[in-house]
């Protein structure tokens, strides 16, 4: 029993955490004067309370990084009663993989935004405990192994996260945000169970190795009677996790949720709803349409999705590269960097190895983007946000700090040696060449120095532009907590970057096999 | 597969695609959540009557419950978002929903 506990202690960890931060939200008393602003206006317990909130959620969070990063110590496998919670919850290296990455960015998060809503006024405590419930629905969907679980987990992090996006409550932006990523998620949900409703038809199961298993025994007459099912329900399964991970075309809220979202909620999307989603593509793809002849070149799900891999690439670099809000230009970065992934798991529908590539290249990719969000709040403060590329101009000499952790995590997201985003990239187009995908690995390569581009343009503004006179300059907030979380992101950055191995050798023992 | 079943199942598509087609022309907001419940109603029928196929176990009818569970809550999440834009618009139609356009 007490093995169980421990298999599911990251899990449990963030759910008791959750319900402790509510309550305390709820019965701690406001910080204004009897739960009244300055002008009078009555506010709930939770309001003005952000910084103490956040602090607890980050430790919360943490804690279940700590708690995941020992589960993998004492290993999932040495655990025989997590089994128990099989085939709804599956505890193995790759749930706790990435329970471990999906905490770690959640406390980042929850650092950024103990320190961005008391400064932007929209200092809601309900923000923190939605943070950890929405990171606990997306460990969950990790962990799914099943349909039912799958559903129930997606929709408990999906259901946090536009929450999330709608805090600002006076700001048509932030409510035009929420209901875009609201109406398309449900949409694409709704994709996923039709899918998953005809594999229940078709096998008679909802659990993914039951359906696998189901799909591979299927001969003759009763194959051919239901090929065609098992096609449709492929198809709308991969548009409806396309959606997930906002790959092209399936991307149209993206940009839009991304940019109205409060910043800290936009790094939470683009970080950690992005993995879980990944997460839960692998396990799908390479569990329940891992029969070989589903896998293979010819007849099935590789093939759609180089192509989404390339599409995704191509358009989220062009586009990236006309923006001129900054957030936006992030937001069709994380678009591209989705196509950079999806190369790595087409790869893996090869070679297994190419799996872990993948995983690298999520860990990394999540730190560094959650640290560009990070480091874009950090240089703004209410009412002078930096926005566009021209709030930039010239704040390498004003703020030179902010300007190297903008720098930073850019050149990371980049792909530059010696970060992390450099041999993120390199792992997967190197897995990609291993399994003889030459095509995809240029075109990655190509969209890679495009993608360069629109990075070192911010860079440019920074350095080598000054501000045009009058126009309204950002200035840095001030906050140890946006330091300290940008200062955690640099040094897993900049150390996995120097030293990958270790990384890679935990990659790849956490892939699917 | 006995004649019943493959009705249930044409049934349950035909509600999915006209869900499907209302929540992508229609552009008033409350509309499109209704197709969305209709589309998740769909997926509803297609698992009852495909439980009829594997009667061994229960999963399929267990599976709509958790459905229509969930769906209620994301209509709560729903309206309270569309609530707020109300209340800020006055209107509810997602072709006004334009401020955030590049």
């Amino acid at each position: 029993m007490i093995n169980l506990f421990l298999g599911l202690s990251p899990i449990l960890a963030l759910g008791l955490g959750g319900m402790l931060l509510m309550l305390a939200e709820a019965f701690g008393s406001p910080a204004g004067a009897e739960g009244r602003t300055h002008t009078g206006e009555v506010v709930d317990a939770g309001a003005g309370r952000g910084t103490e909130l956040g602090l607890i959620a980050a430790v919360i969070l943490f804690a279940g990084a700590v708690f995941s990063a020992s589960l993998w110590l004492v290993g999932p496998e040495s655990l025989p009663e997590v089994s128990k919670v099989a085939p709804y919850l599956i505890i193995d290296r790759f749930t706790v993989f990435f329970a471990f990455s999906l905490c770690f960015g959640g406390g980042l998060v929850a650092l950024l935004a103990a320190a961005y809503l008391p400064e932007h006024k929209i200092d809601r405590g309900e923000f923190f405990p939605l943070l950890i419930f929405s990171t606990l629905g997306a460990i969950a969907l990790a962990a799914a192994g099943d349909l039912l679980s799958l559903f129930v987990a997606l929709e408990t992090m999906s259901l946090g996260v536009y929450a999330m996006i709608g805090l600002r409550r006076t700001n048509p932006r932030s409510a035009e945000a929420a209901l875009k990523y609201f109406l398309l998620g449900s949409f694409a949900a709704a994709f996923m169970l039709f899918a998953g409703a005809l594999l229940y038809g078709v096998t008679g199961h909802t659990d993914l190795a039951g359906i696998g298993a189901a799909i591979g025994e299927l001969k003759g007459a009763a194959l051919d009677e239901r090929a065609g099912m098992i096609l449709v329900a492929t198809m709308l399964m991969l548009v409806g996790l396309a959606f997930k991970i906002s790959a092209v075309p399936f991307h149209m809220w993206a940009p839009d949720a991304y940019e109205g979202a409060p910043t800290p909620t936009t790094g939470y999307m683009a970080g950690i709803v992005k993995s879980a989603g990944f997460a839960v593509l692998l396990r799908v793809l390479f569990v329940a349409f891992g029969d070989t002849r589903i896998m293979s070149w010819g007849s099935g799900w590789p093939p759609v999705l180089a192509a989404l891999a390339v599409i995704t690439m191509f358009a989220a670099n062009a586009m990236a590269g006309r923006q001129e809000s900054v957030k936006r230009m992030l937001a069709y970065s994380s678009i591209a960097h989705a196509g950079y992934a999806l190369v790595g798991v087409v790869a893996a529908s090869r070679g297994a190895e190419a799996m872990g590539a993948v995983l690298f290249y999520l860990f990394g990719y999540a730190v560094s983007t959650i640290g560009a969000f990070g480091a874009l709040l950090w240089a703004g403060r209410r009412g002078l946000e930096a926005v566009s590329y021209e709030d930039l101009a010239g704040l390498g000499r004003r703020h030179p700090a902010v300007a190297l952790a903008l720098s930073f995590f850019f050149v990371s997201l980049a792909g530059v040696p010696p970060t992390v985003g450099f041999f993120g990239k390199f792992t997967v187009f190197q897995a990609a060449i291993d399994v003889e995908l030459y095509g995809l690995a240029v075109v990655g390569l190509i969209n890679s120095v495009i993608g360069a581009y629109y990075y070192l343009k911010a860079l440019v503004y920074m350095y080598m532009r000054e501000p045009r006179t009058g126009a309204p300059i950002a200035q840095p907030m001030e906050s140890g907590l946006v330091i300290a979380a940008l200062a955690i992101a640099a040094v897993v950055v900049l150390g996995a970057g120097l030293c990958p191995d270790q990384l890679l050798s935990v990659v790849s023992q956490a892939k699917l096999n | 597969m006995d004649t019943t079943i493959e009705s249930y199942m044409l049934l349950s598509s035909v509600i999915f695609v006209i869900g499907a087609i209302g929540f992508l022309v229609r552009r008033n907001v409350l509309v499109q959540l209704m197709s969305i419940e209709l589309m998740l109603n769909s997926v509803n029928l297609l698992l009852v009557s495909f439980n009829r196929l594997h009667t061994g176990n229960m999963v399929g009818q267990a599976f709509a419950f958790f459905i229509i569970a969930v769906a209620a809550a994301e209509v709560a999440v729903g309206l309270a978002i569309v609530l707020q834009l109300y209340r800020l618009r006055g209107a509810v139609n997602s072709d006004d929903a334009t401020t955030l356009r590049h």
